[in-house]
């Protein structure tokens, strides 16, 4: 889908390559591992813990013209869905080519969408039940 | 201490050292690449090597 996905921890890249190599999960997964081994990038996301010199489970979709586009940030401990991060790019992927609302409910291209407009002031309810017509 | 990007605006460039699974080798990969090539950028932070992901 012309996208990259780059795991990145604060470890080094000969770290990286070390646990791919022993971690038998890991045999299936080739997204590129990057080194952020200053914590420098995940500091200017605001992901970094000072005191103990880990990452949080930041997530970030940049689109192509370098816009941050949305970021999910969970504890240590939660780890996330990979269903939930493909919907969302998904849909930032769609609302780039069309000027539409994407609702809380949207899985898919071909679901409902909505065009905001006055009419639409209050009568989300209405839209949302009658395939985006707000009458 | 450097401002926390905000959703909606830009990132500013940056490179990472990485290890590339589909080759076996390292490399390096920047923003400005990928913007360039027009490609999307999922940056997917854990906290490190050897925990569960």
């Amino acid at each position: 889908m012309g996208a990259e996905l780059i795991t990145v921890s604060c470890d080094t890249h000969f770290t990286h390559l070390a646990w791919h190599t022993v971690e038998k999960e890991l045999r299936d997964v080739k997204f590129k591992m990057g080194s952020d081994k200053t914590g420098e990038l995940a500091r200017s996301f605001g992901v970094y813990i000072e005191d103990a010199g880990l990452a949080l489970r930041g997530t970030y979709l940049i689109a192509p013209d370098g816009k941050l586009l949305f970021s999910e940030v969970n504890f240590l401990n939660v780890g996330r869905n990979i269903d939930e991060l493909m919907r969302k790019f998904k849909a930032a992927l769609y609302v780039s080519k069309k000027d539409e609302g994407i609702p809380s409910g949207w899985n898919e291209e071909g679901d409902l969408t909505l065009k905001p407009s006055a009419k639409m002031v209050g009568k989300v309810h209405e839209a949302l039940a009658n395939d985006g017509n707000p009458a | 201490m450097t401002e926390t990007i905000q959703v909606g605006t830009e990132v500013p460039d940056f490179t990472l050292n990485t290890y590339e699974p589909e080759t076996g080798d390292f490399g390096s990969i920047s923003l400005s690449d990928l913007k360039s090539s027009g490609k999307w950028t999922i940056l997917f932070f854990y906290p490190a090597d050897f925990t569960f992901v």
